[in-house]
């Protein structure tokens, strides 16, 4: 069995005291465990960020790639051999901003990765400014008027694209992430987890206690398989911000369509010079 | 007897001017003949003005020809624009409508193509009619023609072969009363080689660099590349998939790569510009990936179906900071085969990205390939994780002299596979220590020593002569006639033809040119870009420069003129 231990790194971790990474980190731990995955049948793929170093901070295999660029790469990895089990661990200026394009079109392809995204508001790692779920108003230093852009919601964009799964965590509730986590890595195709936490250093809006005031997990009566009402709960109508799975529905993911890869990974064929003979005698254009 | 014969055809986009011109090369290279054909086109889908100019000899050809002997015009302004170029005594077929503009150094035959057509079954067939009209006067025999539409069309539909062969005898009928002065007897001696464009020679050699992943974004003039490689998938294990963007190209080939498989991209410049990120990630991650950027005139869209040779600077320092990488200039398409089977195999060897410079021109343009084409019987694995003593002490940046560390793969077993944009230590950790960033700077630089014994010196023709004329890429087969033909007439020149561009071949280059006394480039840009690299990498300054950038192939007779000038 593993254990939460197999995955701990004594990698030294210089996130601020209080961040809300730990807890995600915790849960990401716990949940692999969970569900027996050893660390060397992971890669966590990562762009640029706070959330983006993760990867750092727990035995895995991982590539910490570009701002914005984790999906594209987890993408690639994912094609080349689907029989590994990808995480994404990104934040919202990395999956939101700079790799908004990727993130539409990753879900549109229905990849398996679970995405964790460490959403808190605003960019950490550049000390500050304003990232795109930042609330409508949020004063920063160089926002000083306050943010005019209205706020991305991620849940309503990976809903409105059809994503097979959709759920939001909080960074204060460890078990029900863990839970979360699990689900996402089980969930055959892409999976969004938008985990709301706190920045203890530069955003002063949406704190510990504001998200505590506010996060309810989703009532038990909700039908997870039903987008238009996943929808609605995500567009929100009052101050409570639910959590919990929105929607779940699985389809075939991205590898499962391609039939060339139903017999093994593109990584175990060998070479088979035999193959290619016919096509390069082959005779015109 | 030598044959040497340019004919131009020409019409709107949306005629089939392509595909007549693939018609009429496949007729000529059944019968034994060389032919090219030069693909020219607007970046357009209907209308506009396209044409496609095939060369067809008895002996090798590999540039295009400076003027034409035939013309078959589709409508009246390929007439217009083209009847400069032909030669004294040439021939253009014109369209029964405009037979108002009689220039009299050429001759004008009319036939109404479209009317021809029509009686054939359908407008569209124009082109058919015209192939058939040119193969006549040239004395092509008309079951070599018919065989041709055959193969073309058989797999299509047989109302379509019908109609086909229709259109070609009218096309035949339409040329009986007219003579053509440079026809010849078409001898069917058995085909020399293949006939292959450079698109697809690029693609054979993605598949024999055992190439298991593609990613693109649509650019003319590469998309052909990825077309071919689509063309050939369907029985080998490689998966292709079209991305977001360039940007998404680039990382998916990078993650794809990471993960233990062989893997490419196709662009042009605008795409290699948004790649630029992605491939220093490829250096600092020291994740093997091979892109080919298919040059076209820039910056911006500048003129997206036309060909260029301006991206050879670009490419060598693509990136923020520096690294080591491979970039290679085929300039046929036997070397664009072989040059894309060899960057798979050194980039993955020396985990360093390898960068392959295409061009319109040679990406286009059909040739015939008398080299066979033939895969590898091994491709050697270069990941290491069933050869690792202690995976548990796994280091993916591993110090070694080589600089070149054991590349396990991840998921793959034991060994835990960080790999990190971040300067990192060689765990693959992010670092800030000035002494591991030091020392990370100067391993993956260490493998530029034996990169370098990989370049392969470039090539020389006629050795030993006053002057050279030196070029790169696809100016290989103008540079080689316009070498040749200066020699007839007297000049001692010889001829540089460089294909490993980076490292740069410096000693082998610093030999040549103490030997001359004036060397010149020929290139397609508009600041000598080889001529610089020549001068920065050997301290040898060109005499001069040959140089053309209106986004149209170079020709031998343009060099020609040109070193003639320049020596008067």
């Amino acid at each position: 069995m593993v254990s939460t231990n197999d995955y701990h790194s004594d990698y030294p971790n210089h996130w601020c005291p209080g961040c809300g990474n730990f807890g995600i980190l915790d849960a990401m731990k716990s949940a692999l465990a969970g569900l027996d995955l050893p660390p060397e049948k992971i890669l966590i793929v990562s762009g640029i960020g706070q959330a983006a170093k993760t990867p750092h901070f727990l035995q895995c295999n991982c590539f910490h790639s570009l701002h914005g660029r984790a999906l594209p790469i987890a993408t690639g990895a994912k094609i080349a051999n689907h029989h590994m089990t990808v995480l994404v661990s990104t934040g919202d200026g990395d999956c939101y901003g700079e790799g908004g394009n990727h993130f539409m079109q990753a879900i549109r392809r229905n990849i398996d990765v679970t995405v964790l995204a460490h959403n808190n508001g605003v960019y950490g790692l550049t000390k500050g400014q304003a990232s795109p779920t930042s609330m409508e108003g949020m004063k920063t230093k160089m926002q000083p008027g306050g943010v005019i852009a209205g706020a991305f919601n991620p849940l309503a964009v990976a809903l409105s694209l059809s994503a097979g799964f959709v759920a939001r965590g909080f960074s204060g509730e460890g078990d029900q992430l863990s839970d979360l986590i699990q689900a996402g890595i089980r969930h055959r195709g892409f999976a969004l987890i938008d985990i709301l936490q706190p920045c203890v250093s530069f955003n002063r809006v949406n704190t510990h206690k504001w998200y505590k005031d506010r996060v309810a997990p989703i009532e038990k009566s909700h039908d997870e398989t039903d987008l238009i009402t996943a929808l609605r709960l995500a567009l929100g109508t009052d101050d409570r911000i639910p959590t919990g799975i929105f929607h779940r529905r699985e389809s075939p993911s991205y590898t499962d369509r391609i039939d060339k890869l139903n017999d093994k990974p593109l990584t175990d064929h060998r070479y088979r010079p035999e193959l290619l003979k016919a096509l390069l005698t082959d005779g015109y254009p | 007897m030598t044959v040497d014969i340019s004919v131009l055809i020409g019409g709107e986009a949306g005629q089939g001017i392509q595909t007549v011109g693939l018609l009429m090369a496949r007729t000529c290279h059944m019968a034994g003949l060389y032919v090219m054909a030069i693909n020219d086109f607007e970046s357009r889908i209907r209308g506009g003005h396209s044409f496609i100019q095939l060369r067809i000899s008895d002996r090798p050809v590999h540039g295009p020809a400076r003027k034409l002997h035939m013309m078959a015009a589709l409508d009246e302004r390929t007439y217009g624009l083209h009847q400069p170029e032909l030669t004294e005594g040439g021939l253009a077929l014109i369209p029964k409508d405009h037979a108002d503009t009689m220039a009299q150094h050429h001759r004008c035959k009319m036939v109404d193509f479209e009317g021809l057509a029509k009686k054939a079954g359908s407008s569209i067939l124009a082109n058919t009619v015209a192939a058939g009209t040119c193969l006549a006067l040239l004395g092509a025999p008309f079951d070599l023609f018919e065989n041709v539409l055959k193969l073309t069309f058989n797999q299509v539909e047989e109302k379509r072969l019908a109609q086909n062969v229709q259109a070609a005898q009218y096309g035949y009928t339409a040329a009986e009363d007219e003579t053509f002065k440079w026809s010849w007897h078409w001898a069917m001696t058995s085909p020399k080689g293949r006939l292959v464009d450079g698109a697809q020679a690029v693609a054979f050699g993605a598949l024999a660099g055992d190439c298991r992943f593609s990613a693109f974004y649509p650019m003319s003039p590469a998309t052909g590349i990825i077309q071919r490689l689509v063309d050939m998938a369907q029985t080998v294990p490689l998966v292709i998939e079209q991305a977001e963007d360039e940007i998404a190209a680039v990382n998916m080939v990078i993650g794809a790569a990471f993960a233990g498989v062989r893997a490419m991209t196709a662009t042009s410049g605008g795409g290699f510009s948004l790649m630029t990120e992605g491939l220093g990630l490829a250096a600092i991650t020291e994740t093997p990936i091979v892109i080919v950027n298919s040059q076209r005139p820039g910056p911006a869209t500048g003129l997206p179906t036309r060909t260029a040779q301006a991206d050879l600077q670009f490419v060598i320092h693509a990136s923020q900071d520096e690294f080591p990488r491979f970039v290679f200039a085929p300039g046929t398409p036997f070397e664009a085969f072989s040059v894309t089977a060899r960057a798979f195999e050194l980039s993955e060897r020396f985990q360093v990205p390898a960068i392959i410079l295409m061009d319109q021109y040679l990406n286009d343009s059909l040739f015939v390939a008398e080299e066979s084409f033939e895969a590898p019987e091994t491709v050697a694995p270069y990941t290491a994780d069933d050869d690792l003593e202690d995976p548990a002490g796994y280091r993916r940046y591993a110090l070694t002299d080589s600089g070149i560390s054991p590349r396990a793969l991840p998921c793959k077993g034991p060994a835990l596979v960080k790999a990190c944009s971040d300067e990192h230590d060689e765990e693959g950790h992010i670092t800030e220590d000035a002494d591991i960033r030091d020392v990370m700077v100067t391993k993956r630089f260490a493998k530029v020593a034996a990169m370098r014994k990989e370049i392969r010196p470039p090539e020389v023709i006629h050795a030993g002569s006053d002057i050279l004329l030196i070029c790169w890429g696809s100016m290989r087969g103008a540079m080689v006639e316009a070498v040749n033909q200066l020699r007839v007439d007297d000049i001692n020149c010889g001829g540089v033809h460089v294909v490993d561009m980076w490292p740069f071949p410096d000693a082998a280059l610093s030999e040549i040119l103490e030997k001359v006394t004036q060397f010149f480039v020929v290139e397609q840009n508009q600041s000598a870009q080889l001529g610089q690299l020549i001068r920065q990498q050997t301290g040898c300054q060109y005499t001069d420069a040959v140089l053309k950038y209106n986004g149209r192939p170079m020709s031998a007779g343009e060099i020609i003129d040109a070193i003639k000038t320049k020596l008067r």
